[in-house]
């Protein structure tokens, strides 16, 4: 998908997050939607003018910079001269599952060991180190975050779903 | 004043004040080093550490990281041209070439020395501007605040690069995101859609340690490449030739230090553009500017200068009119508000003495820094590479975890992957974050002061408090400005197109 697609199918959720704000807030007494719906019509009217600059007028038109600074002539690439592979929508995909399995984690096992067991993990996957050191450096971290949290913060940790089995 | 002065040092000078101080800087000298990771990363993950402990001693702990930050991030220009974030990238131009010359340890300290001059300046202008600003505080009224909020939000939106639409965009999303939960004034629940959690309304640091620090590991996870990959050349400097150099320039750190002061009291422009617009005075003033680029020192000095004394100014709106200076001073005001401190009049008056806390932690953080920094330069050109693979894990367990202490609901724990999902994204588009941020924050402003305006003066509020008018009228005209500025630029290209 082109980035031009990518970026109309935002602005089109954007439009369609507004409207439902709209929608939601006919529900609300005068006073309580006095901010959020004039805020979400002028949403759309700034969306529907992005969307109309993206694809009818030119890049200039909407790329301005209230203050303008001339920085030297080096090229970027030699700025940021870093070897950075590619950013595939596999890559981006894993990130995004990296956040769910974390997440998934967080839920079933609690917030303690769902730590130890993705940095871990990660370790291994990624082939950081081996499996023996990724479980080392995954119990300092954890307990580091123990430390700091539950016993100097006196947070309640929570314990996951999957407690109830483990009385 | 004097009082408060004393006291706000004496503040400063308890044991857990000045534990947290010291905390604050490594930590953030540490976090700065790291590239990828800025002040705002920083703050935002120290909030979960805000809540129960001294007022001073939090408010040492977070500016003493943030002003780490700004002096960690050069680093990482100076010595790798890899900006730590998007404020060390004037850093770069010239800070970069004197490494490849072999000159790191006087970049790093004519840096250093630099941001030392600069934040000293900006919490002198910051102590001094205190008296002046009271009056004009206690005269505003709600109608006055609002058109405040309502600048401070256009004029983010219009200085943030990019397209002006998405930055004002986000700005919006940023407000009603905000009213999720119960309405206080009218106590009706807005877009909880039933949900006995979003009752209580989304947390602001968790929705920023997902923005900013869930997104930035996601990208780093995406990029999985080394974070700094470079090998440096033999080192002929030395350290006290970058500190003589800072003071032998200090003209140019005068300068550049009022520059930073200026930027930084407009909302929502931040370091980013101080350091660029410092780097552009510094070059264009120069005698000899055919030197910038290749190593000039005064291209290091400058843009330092000017950051640090950003602070000084970016906290004097955050602190008189609850306006954040940026990104990180929309951070700082979260945590005035976790702690029950309430920016605006309040702040000048009952909490003075905060006030000079903040000056005396810009001070004595910067004398640390400084200190330290100079301290860890010749062991600094020989910075191990970090690895994505190492940080990843290890600063999104950080998050979570962060992001469940801070109210210890769960739920939470999904807000911020949630944010960090959709700070992602917005880099991804260029929908600014921190106007969305900024806009989370102004939220509350608008809508209250909106409320006890018509409850004051009516429906026509405007017309019964004329500067509130004027101020209208100032909103509208700075929101137009960058369009007019465009259409006359244009008009010239076309007008310069047609003579040639």
């Amino acid at each position: 998908m082109s980035r031009h697609t990518q970026e109309n199918l935002a602005s089109v959720f954007l439009l369609v997050v507004f409207a439902g704000v709209i929608w939601m807030c006919q529900d609300f007494g005068p006073r309580a939607r006095m901010v959020p719906q004039p805020l979400a019509i002028f949403g759309i009217v700034l969306t529907l003018i992005q969307l109309a600059w993206h694809n009818f007028g030119s890049p200039s038109e909407y790329q301005m910079d209230m203050i303008s600074v001339q920085a030297p002539d080096i090229p970027v690439a030699e700025v940021l001269d870093v070897p950075v592979k590619k950013a595939s929508w596999l890559r981006e995909a894993a990130a995004y599952g990296m956040i769910a399995v974390l997440l998934g984690l967080t839920f079933v096992t609690g917030v303690m060991p769902a730590a130890f067991l993705f940095t871990a993990g990660y370790f291994m996957v990624t082939r950081y180190c081996s499996w023996q050191l990724s479980l080392v450096y995954a119990a300092v971290m954890t307990g580091s975050l123990y430390l700091l949290f539950v016993v100097a913060l006196q947070m309640q940790p929570y314990h996951g779903l999957l407690a109830p089995l483990f009385p | 004043m004097i009082e408060a002065i004393v006291a706000g040092l004496m503040a400063l000078l308890t044991p857990q004040a000045i534990l947290f101080m010291f905390i604050g800087v490594i930590y953030g000298l540490v976090i700065g080093i790291l590239p990828g990771l800025g002040g705002v990363v920083a703050m935002a993950l120290l909030l979960p550490f805000t809540y129960g402990f001294e007022t001073a001693a939090t408010l040492a702990l977070l500016l003493g990281a943030h002003i780490a930050t700004i002096w960690g991030d050069s680093v990482t220009s100076i010595l790798f041209s890899v900006p730590g974030s998007a404020k060390g990238l004037a850093l770069c131009f010239d800070g970069y070439p004197m490494t490849k010359k072999g000159q790191a340890k006087r970049a790093l300290a004519a840096s250093a020395t630099g941001a030392l001059m600069g934040g000293i300046i900006g919490a002198i202008f910051l102590a001094l501007c205190i008296p002046l600003i009271r009056p004009v505080i206690l005269a505003l009224g709600p109608s006055e605040y609002l058109m405040m909020a309502l600048w401070g939000l256009t004029v983010i939106a219009t200085f943030s690069e990019g397209s002006l639409m998405k930055g004002l965009t986000a700005s919006v999303l940023g407000v009603l995101v905000a009213f999720i939960g119960m309405d206080v004034v009218t106590a009706t629940p807005r877009f909880t859609f039933g949900n006995e959690f979003l009752m209580e309304g989304i947390s602001f640091p968790v929705a920023m340690i997902g923005l900013f620090a869930v997104s930035e590991m996601m990208k780093l996870a995406i990029k999985g490449t080394p974070i700094v990959d470079r090998s440096l050349v033999k080192e002929e400097s030395t350290v006290w030739q970058g500190v003589r150099d800072a003071f032998s320039h200090w003209w140019l750190v005068v300068r550049s230090s009022f520059l930073g002061l200026w930027i930084g009291v407009l909302p929502g422009v931040g370091a980013s553009v101080a350091g660029l617009a410092a780097y552009a005075q510094a070059a264009q003033t120069s005698k000899t500017p055919e030197r910038f680029g290749k190593g000039a020192v005064e291209g290091v000095i400058a843009p330092d200068a000017t950051m640090g004394a950003n602070e000084g100014g970016g906290l004097m709106p955050t602190l008189a009119f609850g306006i954040p200076g940026g990104e990180s001073m929309a951070i700082l005001l979260v945590a005035f508000i976790g702690l029950g401190v309430v920016p605006g009049p309040e702040m000048l008056t009952k909490n003075l003495d905060l006030v000079f806390s903040m000056v005396w932690i810009i001070v004595i953080a910067n004398i640390a820094v400084t200190v330290i920094g100079l301290g860890i330069t010749p062991w600094l050109a020989r910075l191990p590479s970090l690895q994505a693979n190492l940080m990843v894990p290890i600063v999104l367990g950080v998050c979570f975890v962060g992001a469940y202490a801070t109210r210890g609901y769960i739920e939470d724990v999904v807000v911020a992957a949630v944010f960090g999902v959709a700070g992602y994204l917005m880099d991804k588009y260029r929908y600014s974050r921190a106007n969305f941020v900024i806009g989370m924050v102004l939220a509350v402003m608008i809508e209250r002061n909106l409320h006890i305006s018509l409850t004051l003066y009516g429906r026509d509020f405007l017309l019964e408090r004329p500067i509130a008018l004027a101020m209208l009228l100032f909103v509208v005209v700075t929101a137009a400005l960058p369009f007019v500025r465009n259409w006359l630029r244009k008009r010239k290209q076309a007008a310069a197109g047609v003579t040639s």
